[in-house]
């Protein structure tokens, strides 16, 4: 049987969608609904829309927002309650070791992200059905 | 968790190690050195007694293999005929299989079962409880050689040291973090997991972890234990 999940990537290039849809089309098991949005404002009324989320990949850096210490208490404020990775190409930040005290779950290098990273992630956050 | 000493030599991957938080991040080190070595996935396997009737799937405490193949291979075969589940009780020296390696036939052949043609196995240990596991490197290639089969293993150890004691130690007796101590307190207020995240901020699954790893420090079974025993102990009102 194959799972369903709903993805929301918050990611201000436009590119990185096309990648991770491209991404996505390989892994095998679970039928993965990405959406996408630009903004911060974007995610939130997104959410408010009703549409199911599953999993929100964000990126650490979004404009205007300094990063994720001020967005993802943004998203948990808004309600949300599903799981949060955020994304960013420099992990070894030292404030990313407090990602779990802002709200977030886990951290991913956008150069690690793979069809195995992917499906390792929904396996660890997505609820069994 | 206890900072090793510098004496601990673990090379390059020190600051990753160091700063690994959680299994997502022990999957992004595992991962990324399985396929620095030319491997495509890994499994950090528990290993019971011998005679044990074992699954595979249940025995892998973390892996990145496609979801349900573990399970499928299950379905099908006995893990625990496999020669390579045998061979893991009789010698802790690092071993290399080939899909192609004689004197195994089709129904012992872990590799063929899974659809492998070359896995690397590094026995391992808990330092604390000598609890053994295996990390295992899977992939197609055609074999490795000595000194990358040496930095494998010696890297496999090095981070198993971690994720044991960050993500599998039985963990009895240490203190509650201050915000373990605080989903304690909505738990005992009778808020459902969903409640807490929303109240603390945070996802239903960090607080299902949190109440899983509360559990675990105050070595009861349920969260009425829970709470009772939280109480007892004077750690809420």
């Amino acid at each position: 049987m194959t799972r369903k999940a709903h993805i929301l990537l918050v990611d201000d290039d436009p590119a990185e969608n096309l990648i991770l849809r491209a991404l996505i089309r390989k892994v095998s098991n679970v039928d993965i609904q990405l959406h996408y949005c630009q903004t911060m404002e974007g995610a939130l009324a997104f959410l408010s829309s009703g549409q199911p989320v599953s999993m929100i990949l964000l990126d650490n850096r979004l404009k205007p927002q300094v990063d994720f210490r001020e967005t993802v208490p943004a998203l948990r404020l808004h309600g949300y309650i599903g799981p949060i990775g955020v994304i960013s190409a420099s992990l070894a930040e030292p404030y990313f070791q407090k990602l779990e005290e802002y709200g977030a779950d886990f951290r991913i290098d956008k150069a690690e992200i793979d069809p195995t990273a992917i499906d390792f992630i929904l396996r660890e956050y997505l609820p069994r059905e | 968790m206890a900072a090793l000493l510098e004496n601990h030599r673990r090379y390059d991957l020190r600051d990753e190690l160091e700063k690994a938080l959680n299994r997502v991040d022990f999957f992004r080190i595992f991962h990324t050195m399985a396929l620095r070595f030319g491997f495509s996935h890994f499994g950090i396997l528990q290993l019971g007694s011998e005679n044990d009737a074992c699954m595979l799937s249940s025995r892998l405490a973390l892996h990145d293999l496609p979801s349900g193949l573990a399970e499928e291979y299950d379905k099908r075969h006995r893990f625990g005929d496999s020669q390579f589940y045998k061979t893991l009780h009789r010698s802790a020296i690092s071993s290399v299989w080939r899909a192609e390696d004689p004197g195994c036939d089709t129904g012992q052949n872990l590799l063929v079962q899974l659809g492998f043609e070359l896995l690397v196995s590094v026995p391992v240990h808990a330092a604390a409880t000598g609890a053994r596991y295996a990390v295992l490197f899977l992939g197609d290639g055609e074999d490795i050689g000595r000194a990358e089969h040496v930095g494998l293993a010696y890297d496999a150890i090095c981070a198993f040291d971690y994720f044991y004691r960050v993500g599998l130690a039985n963990k009895a007796g240490l203190g509650l973090t201050p915000r373990e101590t605080e989903i304690l307190k909505w738990i005992s207020h009778g808020k459902t997991a969903s409640e807490i995240a929303l109240i603390v901020s945070v996802s239903e699954h960090t607080v299902n972890s949190h109440t899983a790893t509360i559990l675990k420090k105050l070595d009861v079974v349920n969260r009425t234990q829970m709470v009772a025993k939280a109480i007892r102990e004077q750690i809420i009102q």
